[in-house]
């Protein structure tokens, strides 16, 4: 359990990022979400330690963020930066998904196995000797993810994984965002894709001005004015309100219904 | 984080004209270096400082803030006299002299860049002969200072929440630890200046010779008399050094 207590930031400049926020989360897929500079990033930053808390606490797992070096809280929570070009340096994707498992300091066979068992995860098995930076854009986010998945983390932390990517690349993205859910992560998914929200998520955070104004069921969420959080609304739920239909999820279930109905 | 030392602010040292400002800080390192008399080179850091609290409205305090990263080299370079000239306090004496020496040409630099909209220094320098490209170049590099830091930190972040530590192990584990944030730095800088180049690229860059500039800087009276004066001053300097033998010790 990952637990926000109080939580204050205030970066050097004095700007205050996060005033109070509080939120408790475990095995669950969580969306984050808030106009840019809301405090998304700040609040990210805090549950692996990147940033210690100007007020507050952050407890992962019992441990205090401000006793524990970012190395050691690697273990437990996984950060997927945004870019994934800013973290590819080997020359091919098995070293580079190896070197998370090398800081923990695990013994060659234990590596390896991590090393494959991750690109499983992500369906890129046979991808080993290839270069990181020649693969395509859904590739790199793929590659991204199964750096960090390599650690073994109970918990994720995922910046932005679909942003710049084509429908079929998301869609990959979000089907490995599933299984690791099901097979027992806590996933913490920071976008500003409101159809992202409301196809994965089964609880929203919204952020607005370094405050928690809203943390709930994802269908409570779209009921909020999200105008005035300078987001939109998923068009999928505008169209099923308008023709009387409800909540949806997923195009997939808006068809379904239609098709139910007609 | 600071990134850059111009400071805003309504002075009759910030409407000069940057060239007539470069013309005077160099005059000003070239008096500096003709003079070793430590009362002499005291007086031309008294007079430096009071030209920029003056007529630059700069406070004594970010004087100070600009000049105290330099104040351990000058205190090095005075100590070192003491031990080539005999009697000791001579060459304190004269150690003096290259301290003050020392951070009057910093502050000299450092007051025209405190003083001067880098554009506009480099405009400047344009004006006078330097290659346009070259300018171009500097503004560049200038202006991407702040994005490539900006750019370090969170590439080093990212390692970071891979278990990369900075700051373990012996000097050569540590020179190694740089390697992951490096080799992503390079390549998102080169993708950046690929990027400009053909942006510079696709709007004629380097299609006319003679350019034209959206912002202008132009001399206006009080930039002729302040230049004069620069000149009038300089001569002063030489005239007093060479004719009348003022402000220099011979040492050996
Ligand atoms: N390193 C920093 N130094 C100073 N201010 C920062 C820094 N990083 C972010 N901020 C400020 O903190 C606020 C929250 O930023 P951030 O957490 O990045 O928001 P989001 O991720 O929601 O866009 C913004 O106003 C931003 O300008
Ligand atoms: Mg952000």
């Amino acid at each position: 359990m990952i637990e926000v207590r109080d939580l204050w930031h205030i970066y050097e400049g004095k700007k205050e990022a996060l005033r109070g926020v509080s939120l408790t989360f475990g095995n669950e897929i969580i969306a984050l979400v808030g106009p840019n500079g809301s405090g998304k990033t700040t609040l990210a930053k805090h549950l692996n330690g990147l940033l210690k808390p100007t007020k507050g606490e952050v407890i992962v797992d019992g441990m205090d963020t401000r006793k524990h070096s970012v190395a050691e809280l690697a273990r437990v929570v996984g950060y997927v930066f945004q870019n994934p070009e800013h973290m590819f340096f080997e020359e091919n994707v098995f070293r580079e998904v190896a070197f998370g498992p090398k800081n923990l300091g695990l013994s060659e066979e234990e590596i390896e196995e991590r090393v494959k068992w991750a690109l499983r995860e992500v369906n890129l098995e046979g991808y080993e000797d290839r270069s990181p930076y020649s693969l395509s854009g859904g590739e790199k986010q793929r590659l991204a993810i199964a750096c960090i998945l390599a650690m073994r983390p109970k918990y994720l932390i995922l910046d932005e994984p679909t942003t710049g990517l084509d429908e079929k690349n998301a869609e990959s993205i979000k089907k490995i965002i599933r299984k690791l859910y099901r097979e027992g992560h806590g996933i913490l998914l920071i976008t500003h894709e409101m159809d992202l929200v409301l196809e994965l998520a089964e609880r929203a955070v919204l952020l607005y001005q370094g405050k928690k104004v809203f943390d709930g069921d994802v269908k409570e969420f779209f009921e909020l004015d999200l105008r005035k959080y300078d987001l939109d609304r998923p068009r999928l739920l505008t169209i099923s309100e308008e023709i009387g239909l409800g909540f949806f999820r997923s195009v997939k279930e808006f068809v379904k219904a239609l098709e139910m109905r007609t | 984080m600071m990134y850059t030392l111009y400071i805003e602010r309504d002075s009759l040292l910030n409407r000069l004209d940057p060239r007539v400002k470069t013309i005077g800080s160099l005059f000003g390192i070239i008096a500096l270096i003709l003079f070793n008399s430590p009362i002499l080179l005291s007086l031309l850091f008294l007079l430096i400082v009071l030209t920029l609290v003056i007529l630059g409205k700069i406070t004594i305090g970010e004087i100070f803030n600009v000049l105290k990263p330099l104040i351990p080299i000058s205190i090095v370079a005075m100590i070192i006299w003491p031990f080539i000239l005999k009697p000791w306090y001579f060459g304190l004496f004269i150690g003096f002299g290259y301290g003050i020496r020392l951070l009057s040409v910093a502050l000299l630099t450092l007051g025209l860049i405190m003083t001067t909209p880098q554009r506009d220094l480099i405009l400047g320098f344009i004006k006078m002969g330097m290659p346009y490209e070259i300018g171009l170049t500097l503004t560049i590099a200038l202006r991407y200072i702040p994005t490539l830091y900006m750019l370090a930190q969170t590439i080093m972040d990212a390692q970071k929440s891979r278990g990369l530590e900075l700051e373990r192990g012996n000097f050569i584990q540590r020179a190694k630890n740089t390697v992951p944030i490096l080799i992503p730095l390079i390549v998102a800088s080169i993708k950046t200046a690929h990027e400009l180049s053909i942006a510079l690229e696709s709007r004629a860059f380097g299609a006319s010779k003679r350019r034209t500039f959206l912002h202008n800087i132009k001399m206006e009276v009080k930039d002729y008399i302040a230049l004069g004066i620069t000149f009038a001053l300089f001569f002063l300097a030489v005239y007093a050094r060479y004719f009348l033998g003022v402000g220099y010790i011979k040492l050996f």
